[in-house]
């Protein structure tokens, strides 16, 4: 299994974190697994969105006690 | 007497050297460029065909005993803290603040070169917005695709300011009913903060204006008149209006680990101290501050630099206060901080006239003879404040 890359989008208010995913989105390829840190609580809404219009999967969105995490499965770029 | 040298005459520069006491501090201020500009008025320039004179000689915006010097900075070395230039040599400094703003970077996606030399576009130049003015003001009809090239440009609100003056322009003419505008971005709509998209977007919706979220530009093809999203989107074009991607200072910087991936300089985000070190700052559009990259921030980021550097406590709030034109004699705000979301402000006329005055009175905040009128404005504009006054429903 990859290693999942992390976006660190800690203490980024909205679009913060949508434009760190974008960003990451470039330099990812078919399989790649990200993993999101945000504290906007935007993101989870923002992120199936972008999930959705992109094709790509999420494996997981939890609410740890200091942030959101968002994990990501690229499946198409 | 301690030196402080400030790389950059654009707004954050100036207001740091005009608020530092010359009786205390040697304070020098480089610039490559002679003039500084008055960056929101190219807005006006691209979509009214505004002739205002929006620059005047950095010298001149110096407060009496500030050293300008004219020079092409091509390393500064944060360890030896030892500064080179093209033309003057080796500055030293006890205090460096690098506020050399952001760099458009029309190479960085495939085809926009070609569309940045032919349209200009309404963030980059004067010159740039120039030639986008003769493109709109030549326009009879067809689609035009407004938008920006990547997730990180300066001044966020300018993007759809942009599609709004380009609607009223096209209606003043006309032109309206023969045009489509396709207003592309990144973010997931019109407005990237959803409090404020919650504002703008039956605007954008009432005047005809096409979004298309989550379009991330990867390549322009200029023969065919397509621009592909990484999302995989198409739009063609008649005239395109591309804000070319921003990134940060082309100045070595050494140790080269304080520059993020897009070059902005990795600074902390209350104290705008650069990574390891106490006595270098960097200020504005150049940092990597999880904030906008807007004058206003700029300008709240050099008042906090100018009080500790002078042993004052203070920290930057991430407070940020961007006048929106929505066209039609109206304008808004985007205000927030690191702590409070942005506000649902409605645009109305008196905001719209108090953007105009703020132009008028620009040359005064660099001096800082302003700083009252501004002090009252950022108080009764407080965040928290106005969020009560307008809360977003449910």
């Amino acid at each position: 299994m990859t290693e999942a890359r992390i976006i660190d989008s800690r203490g980024a208010a909205c679009p913060g974190p949508i434009t760190d995913l974008a960003k990451a989105y470039r330099n990812s390829k078919v399989g790649d697994l990200l993993e999101m840190w945000a504290t906007d609580a935007g993101v989870k809404a923002d992120a199936q969105a972008w999930a959705k219009k992109t094709g790509n999967e999420i494996l997981e969105i939890r609410d740890d006690p200091d942030k959101i995490v968002i994990k990501i499965k690229i499946n198409k770029r | 007497m301690q030196k402080v040298l400030i790389i950059g005459g654009g707004g954050g520069g100036l207001i740091l050297a005009n608020h530092l006491d010359t009786k205390k501090f040697d304070i020098t201020v480089v610039d490559k460029s002679e003039k500084h500009y008055y960056q929101p008025w190219f807005l006006y320039v691209a979509f009214k065909g505004s002739k205002r004179k929006i620059d005047r000689p950095i010298a001149s915006l110096l407060k009496p005993g500030i050293k300008f010097v004219k020079d092409e900075i091509t390393e500064i070395n944060l360890d030896e803290r030892k500064v080179y230039g093209n033309r003057k040599g080796v500055y030293t400094y006890d205090y460096i603040a690098i506020a050399t703003g952001t760099s458009p970077d029309p190479d960085a996606t495939p085809g926009l070169r070609e569309i940045y030399n032919e349209y200009g576009d309404y963030h980059s130049n004067i010159e740039n917005s120039m030639k986008l003015w003769k493109h709109v003001s030549a326009f009879k009809g067809g689609t035009i695709a407004i938008g920006q090239a990547s997730p990180t440009v300066k001044c966020p609100p300018s993007l759809l300011e942009g599609a709004f003056l380009l609607e009223e322009h096209l209606r003043e003419k006309g032109l309206k009913d023969k045009s489509r505008i396709i207003f592309f971005t990144p973010f997931p709509r019109a407005y990237s903060a959803e409090p404020m998209d919650y504002v703008v977007e039956p605007m954008v919706k009432e005047r005809g204006i096409e979004v298309m979220p989550f379009f991330d530009t990867d390549t322009i093809d200029v023969q065919n008149r397509e621009i592909k999203s990484i999302e995989g989107d198409t739009i063609k074009y008649d005239l395109p209006i591309i804000v070319p991607p921003h990134k940060g200072t082309k100045i070595k910087i050494i140790p080269e680990k304080v520059k993020d991936e897009d070059r902005f300089i990795k600074s902390d985000k209350f104290t705008m101290k650069i990574e390891g070190y106490e006595n270098a700052f960097a200020l504005g559009d150049c940092n990597n501050l999880p904030t906008s990259k807007t004058g206003v921030t700029a300008h709240l980021e050099a008042m906090a630099i100018a009080n500790i550097i002078q042993g004052i406590p203070s920290q930057f709030t991430g407070r940020i206060n961007c006048p929106f034109d929505t066209a039609y004699g109206k304008a808004t705000f985007v205000i927030a901080d690191y702590k409070n979301p942005v506000v649902p402000y409605p645009p109305t006329r008196v905001k719209h006239f108090m953007k105009m005055t703020m132009a008028r009175i620009y040359w005064m905040t660099l001096k800082g003879t302003a700083d009252p009128i501004f002090e009252y404005f950022f108080s009764y504009t407080n965040p928290v404040k106005l969020n009560k006054k307008y809360p977003l429903p449910k």
